[in-house]
């Protein structure tokens, strides 16, 4: 039993991690490898923003989440913006951003047991004999309620309609008006506030340090890549799959072996089916 | 209300556009009639500033160098280096060639894309008048555009076109690939839609089924406009006659 509901768990906080960075490829073709130190960047600054500034956690997580967004924003209009269109390039712009972000935090000392956000919600329940804690809970609603504003958003607001255009027909976006460099640029700012969402709420369960950075990217994107770039449902399911895996993982061979799952899984996924889960394959009715 | 002046584009030091200049006024239906690689094609995206935003791209990943030279005025304003999307807000909308809708998205929410610039009533409002010229769209609103046929999704392309409101419609081969029957219901259209007071430039590689419908026509060879006149001149002209109305 403990292993279906922790299995829940973690594929929530899987899908969490790797939202944000599905999100900024399926609308600009741009996979975003500062994702994970933005994610870590945004438990640094509530974690300071709470200790230097004394702010509520309530007050210092929604602020370390816009910073996030601005942080993504200047690195595609800053950097990116000079290389789009050439996607080694582009990875490599990103990775660098990352790593730069990454280290400048272990410089600053933004490592070993000393830091950790406290929890939003305090308790626990019991589910059928197991106990989970509050926080845990809560991550998994905001992941339910993630999914469902984000339909929401990408399928009846404006902004939301022009990613859906931009990220099926670039030249016919333009052609009715759509910028896409300001599209891209807003892309990539809300694919980083999501890792630094998906921060807020889940690093309060455990210790933070900078090179949880390189881990949340890895776990990103294993998910991105079983589940098939650009895919939502694929996300989802690929989240599933890997977050039971490890846990099965976890039970029946042990914890250690947990970090291979998603890496085991690119490495099958790109061997036996390189699209992903769900990938797209240009459907033949669509040849027209 | 459209001029262009001397217009010439290179893609390197090839010549796609040669010494160009076309007019087109208020209300006009204007045809430009060429075949594969005439330059049509170049000529819309230069009109319509997409060429700039090819250009940019090009630039940035070190590829083709495109120089584009001349002038374009519309509505007496120079507008040759202005982004694609001051122009669309100016009213020059261009509905490219070989259908590209958004095929993921079904018709209803391809058209509430193309409605980017305005608000929601005006959205709805422009949706209606899309249904009112397209009636098949309506029938078909919730069906995902990948879905539809080729001349279904032409129409959603000339749909979404409309959406952006345009004074000066752009249209680039529209009836390419289409049954002869779907020409003349599109060809049809077209009119109409002109006939609403939105100015109409229309590329195409066969004259026939545009000729009933326009005012005026040019001619396009190797990128240069090689013959010009009304609808009269065009069918009486032996070259054009054996090149593009195929007698």
């Amino acid at each position: 039993m403990s292993t279906i509901i922790y299995g829940i768990i973690t594929s929530v906080i899987l899908a969490l991690y790797a939202v944000g960075f599905s999100l900024t490829y399926g609308i600009s073709g741009l996979a975003n490898f500062a994702h994970g130190a933005l994610y870590i960047l945004a438990g640094y600054i509530s974690w300071n923003l709470m200790n230097y500034l004394g702010l509520p956690f309530l007050a210092s997580a929604p602020l370390a989440v816009v910073a996030c967004a601005l942080v993504g924003f200047i690195i595609y209009w800053g950097l990116l913006l000079r290389v789009r269109g050439i996607p080694l390039s582009e990875l490599v712009v990103t990775f660098a951003a990352g790593v730069a972000i990454l280290e400048l935090l272990t410089w600053r000392g933004f490592y070993g047991i000393s830091y950790s956000l406290p929890v939003f919600v305090e308790g626990g329940v019991e589910i059928w004999g197991v106990a989970v804690d509050a926080q845990r809970l809560l991550v998994i609603a905001v992941g339910v309620a993630l999914v469902v504003l984000l339909y929401l958003f990408v399928h009846y607001t404006k902004i939301g309609l022009a990613f859906r255009g931009m990220a099926q027909n670039e030249r016919t976006a333009l052609s009715v008006g759509i910028e896409s460099d300001w599209i891209g640029a807003l892309s990539l700012a809300l694919g980083s506030a999501l890792a630094g969402l998906a921060a807020v709420v889940v690093l309060p369960l455990g210790m933070m340090e900078s090179s949880v950075g390189y881990e949340v990217l890895i776990y990103a994107l294993a998910v991105a890549i079983v589940g098939g770039l650009e895919s939502t449902p694929g996300m989802v399911v690929a989240s599933f799959v890997i977050g039971f895996g490890q846990r099965i993982t976890a039970s029946y061979i042990g914890p250690k072996w947990m970090i291979i799952v998603p890496l085991a899984a690119i490495v099958l996924v790109l061997a036996v089916r390189p699209s992903g889960l769900f990938g797209k394959f240009k459907e033949l009715e669509e040849r027209v | 209300m459209l001029q262009v002046r001397n217009l010439l584009v290179f893609f390197e030091n090839a010549l796609a556009i040669n010494d160009v200049s076309l007019e087109v006024s208020q209300g006009e239906l204007v045809a430009v009639l060429g075949s594969n690689s005439a330059g049509k094609t170049t000529l819309m995206n230069t009109v319509s500033g997409l060429l700039l935003d090819i250009q940019k791209k090009e630039q940035r990943r070190g590829g083709e160098r495109i120089t584009i030279m001349g002038r374009v005025e519309y509505e007496g304003r120079e507008i040759i280096q202005q982004k694609p999307s001051l122009r669309v807000k100016q009213g020059i909308v261009l509905c490219q060639e070989r259908h590209p809708v958004f095929r993921d998205s079904d018709v209803l929410e391809n058209l509430r894309i193309a409605g980017y610039l305005y608000t929601r009533r005006e959205v709805k409002e422009g949706i209606e008048k899309v249904f009112a010229i397209f009636p098949v769209l309506r029938r078909l609103r919730k069906r995902r555009a990948g879905l539809l046929s080729g001349g279904e999704q032409q129409m959603l392309a000339a749909g979404i076109a409309l959406m952006a409101r345009p004074r000066l419609l752009l249209m680039d081969e529209p009836l390419l690939g289409l049954s002869p029957l779907l020409q003349a219901e599109l060809a049809a259209s077209i009119k109409e839609i002109c006939r609403q007071g939105i100015t109409t430039l229309v590329t195409e590689q066969f004259a026939r089924p545009i000729m009933p419908i326009i005012d005026r026509g040019y001619v396009m060879e190797n990128g240069r406009l090689v013959f010009s006149g009304n609808r009269e001149e065009l069918m009486d002209n032996p070259e054009v006659k054996s090149a593009y109305l195929g007698v």
